[in-house]
């Protein structure tokens, strides 16, 4: 059975879109009305053939030389590679490493110092703002105090008018002697007729029909 | 199932045959390369080893066919002995980095000789043109 880890680690995909789909499969014959068919040669005169024939020869051994150069620079890298090993190249590398160490340290001092003092103004800033927030809280605290002490002293002053178990009785008789009624009717004009049973009397009106009567 | 993937998958054997070559990737009526390496042996569809480089064909909006190279891998693949098609060969070749193809010679002069006997073709007509209403 077809393992997952071979089906995801395999090199050629399942489904080939291949350039040449759209031929003929090799298997195919030739068809019925190409088998005469004779292809023509192309025509090369020779004195064309001979320039072509110098100019690939000059190409071969330039190509081959230029060849050759970049074989001998890949094995004279590779050597020069293996020889990084060696005991020279690596206290070079550790002369590298400790002057590499020295200048980190040095930058490490440096940017130490920067911190201490960032902070210090951050230290500072923070306390700052601090105090202002509690300032602030402090103003706003003595304003409702105030507020509040305002209140208490008006309502010291309201207090001889406050019905209380003791004058309930007084105050219920004083309702009941004393009614009062909220109602009130308007005309179109805007005058108030206050109380519900009061007779209202037409003044204009009444004229207007007296004139037509007369 | 999407095309393999352009560059670094393919398996590589050490000992088998490179080959420089373009690679199609574009579509139906855009053709677009890759220069790659892979095994002599291998057909185009499959994944490559390395890709080295890129060539548009069809002239943008200039009037340029793009060539994208690197030329440091080529020459690495080159010092290990790996083979150039002949397209790639002309595109290095015009592009410096090696000698000029005899192809592009070839293509060269036989675009001047095409054009020269149109030219004279042209020419002819034209004379007789000239000679046609004077008779």
């Amino acid at each position: 059975m077809l393992s997952l880890s071979s089906l995801l680690k395999r090199t050629l995909p399942l489904v080939i879109q291949s350039a040449e789909a759209h031929r003929k499969p090799r298997w195919l014959p030739v068809a019925k009305s190409k088998i005469y068919r004779i292809p023509k040669r192309p025509v090369i005169s020779e004195e064309e053939r001979l320039e072509l024939l110098r100019l690939h020869n000059n190409y071969k051994t330039q190509m081959r030389s230029i060849k050759r150069f970049y074989h001998e620079e890949m094995i004279k890298e590779k050597s020069s590679r293996e020889s990084a090993s060696s005991e020279m190249s690596q206290r070079i590398e550790a002369e590298e490493w400790a002057r590499c160490v020295e200048l980190n340290e040095k930058w490490n001092a440096q940017v130490a110092l920067d911190r201490q003092e960032r902070r210090k103004l951050e230290m500072a800033e923070q306390d700052e703002y601090a105090l202002k927030r509690m300032e602030r809280a402090d103003v706003l605290q003595k304003e409702r105090i105030a507020k509040a002490s305002e209140e208490i002293r008006r309502q010291k002053e309201l207090s001889p008018t406050f019905i209380t178990p003791e004058t309930l009785e007084a105050a219920i008789d004083h309702a009941i002697a004393n009614p009062t009624d909220y109602n009130f009717a308007i005309d179109l004009k805007g005058n108030r007729y206050e109380g519900r049973d009061v007779q209202i009397t037409y003044a204009k009106e009444n004229k207007a029909a007296k004139s037509a009567s007369a | 199932m999407s095309l393999p993937p352009a560059s670094g998958t393919g398996r590589y054997f050490a000992k088998a045959a490179k080959s420089i070559r373009l690679i199609r990737q574009g579509c139906t009526n855009r053709p677009f390369f890759h220069i790659s390496v892979t095994h002599r042996r291998r057909i185009n569809s499959q994944p490559v080893i390395e890709q080295l480089g890129s060539y548009d064909p069809m002239p943008n909006t200039n009037n340029e066919k793009l060539v994208a190279l690197n030329l440091e891998r080529i020459k690495y693949w080159l010092g290990n002995g790996a083979h150039i098609s002949t397209p790639v060969a002309e595109l290095l070749g015009l592009s410096g980095f090696l000698p000029i193809h005899p192809r592009s010679y070839m293509v060269a002069w036989r675009n001047r000789h095409t054009e020269r006997e149109n030219l004279a073709k042209l020419e002819a007509e034209k004379a007789k043109a000239a000679e046609a209403p004077s008779t």
